[in-house]
Order: C-alpha cells, then sequence, then structure tokens
C-alpha cells in the first residue's frame, strides 16, 4: 500500500533553479544554535580547540606583561606565541599548571593574560569561553 | 557606507553535514559544533577567507540566491551578529 510513497506528483515537474529563494529571515529570529559540551567525552575536542596568540589580525606585535598587545620590541613586552595554544595547555595555566613545552614561563604568563581579555569575535574566544564552561 | 568588514575562517577549518534544511557545522579551530539554519550557512560561505561588509555579503549570495526579506541590511547586520557572538565570523 505504501509504494505510492516513493512518488511525489509535486516533484514530477521540478526542475532545479539556480536562483533558489533564500530567506534572510527577520531581525529578531535566530539562526545559530551552539551545542555545548555536557558530557566529560565531548570535552576532549574542546581541549584540542586552539588560541592564537595574538589573533590572526594582530599578528608580529609582542604581547605585554600585562596581557596588551604592543607593537613588536616593545622593551618588557614578549614575542608573539610561537604556536597556537590548545585549549588543554591554556587550562593548565590558568589553573598554575606547567608552562606548555616550548615557551617561556614569564611569556605564557602574559599569553594567559591575554587570552583572558579576549572577548566575542576575536579569534579564539570561542575556545576560551568554552574553557569557562562548568561541565 | 562603510560597516564593519568581517570574515570567517577558510573552508578546511570546518566540517557540514546537512540535515534537510538545517546544518550541523563542526568549527574545527574552536572545537565547537553548531545546528545552523539559513542563510547562516551561506553567509560562512561568503565570508570564507574572504573578508566583506554585509553590503558585499549580500551581493555574494545574491549571485546565487533569490534574497528574500522585507528588510534585507538588517536581517543580514542580525545573522552577521550572531554569528560574530557564535564565534564564527570575526572583524577582518
Amino acid at each position: 500500500m505504501s509504494e505510492s510513497d516513493h512518488t511525489s506528483p509535486s516533484e514530477g515537474g521540478f526542475a532545479p533553479s539556480r536562483r533558489t529563494i533564500l530567506a534572510l529571515g527577520a531581525a529578531a529570529a535566530s539562526t545559530v544554535v551552539t551545542i555545548r559540551p555536557a558530557f566529560a567525552n565531548t570535552a576532549v575536542s574542546v581541549l584540542n580547540c586552539q588560541i592564537p596568540v595574538p589573533s590572526p589580525d594582530q599578528a608580529g606585535n609582542f604581547i605585554a606583561a600585562d596581557g596588551s598587545v604592543v607593537p613588536p620590541g616593545t622593551p618588557g613586552a614578549f614575542p608573539p606565541a610561537p604556536r597556537p595554544l590548545t585549549g588543554e595547555e591554556v587550562k593548565a595555566l590558568l589553573h598554575n599548571g606547567p608552562t606548555p613545552a616550548g615557551l617561556d614561563a614569564d611569556a605564557a604568563q602574559a599569553y594567559v593574560k591575554y587570552i583572558g581579555r579576549l572577548h566575542a569575535g576575536t579569534s579564539g574566544f570561542t575556545c576560551f569561553a568554552s574553557l569557562q564552561m562548568p561541565r | 557606507m562603510a560597516g564593519p568588514r568581517f570574515v570567517a575562517d577558510p573552508p578546511e577549518a570546518a566540517r557540514t553535514v546537512a540535515l534537510e534544511t538545517l546544518t550541523a557545522f563542526y568549527h574545527a579551530p574552536s572545537g565547537t559544533t553548531h545546528i545552523l539554519a539559513p542563510p547562516a550557512p551561506q553567509i560562512l560561505e561568503a565570508l570564507a577567507g574572504r573578508p566583506g561588509e554585509a553590503d558585499e555579503v549580500l551581493a555574494r549570495i545574491g549571485e546565487r540566491f533569490e534574497l528574500a526579506s522585507d528588510d534585507a541590511p538588517a536581517a543580514i547586520a542580525a545573522r552577521l551578529a550572531e554569528l560574530e557572538a557564535a564565534g564564527l565570523v570575526r572583524r577582518a
């Protein structure tokens, strides 16, 4: 009895149009839902996320001890991190854990302060925010 | 009119799976997964590695789609704000 389900009369004459209609939605509508990790095993991917120090649009600038981004060569400031820090490394640093391999201990503290100043929309913020979420 | 310029990560930074009308979007740099409704995936595609203002986003999407909106500038601004808050686009 269900064989007729396989054919849909409305699709018979349908010619795919290059100009598909795309509704932009109302200003108050929402089109993004972020899945928050709620289980211990999903935390793994969060800890593998990366935070560039500084963000790509500020590449080459130094990081001062207070976490601010300063011009290259500023006395007392630290060169950019040689590689993006992982969520796991940042989490450890936030809890006074070990300095990640290849990083100077004082520089790492400046990087952590920089990361603490990240705000929504900057590269690495989502990773940092996910570290703050209770699990 | 010079509004803020936005950019999304290049396509290789994400894995997407189409779920009928929705899109599951795994963003590797942040390690987070998002469920996107149109036109969010189309906006991310238009900005992937190519910075642009809201007007440019509309123009790029408009090349492939007939845009339906009572107030396209307000709608696209709202969508960009959402994507920025989710960490999927950033100021270029």
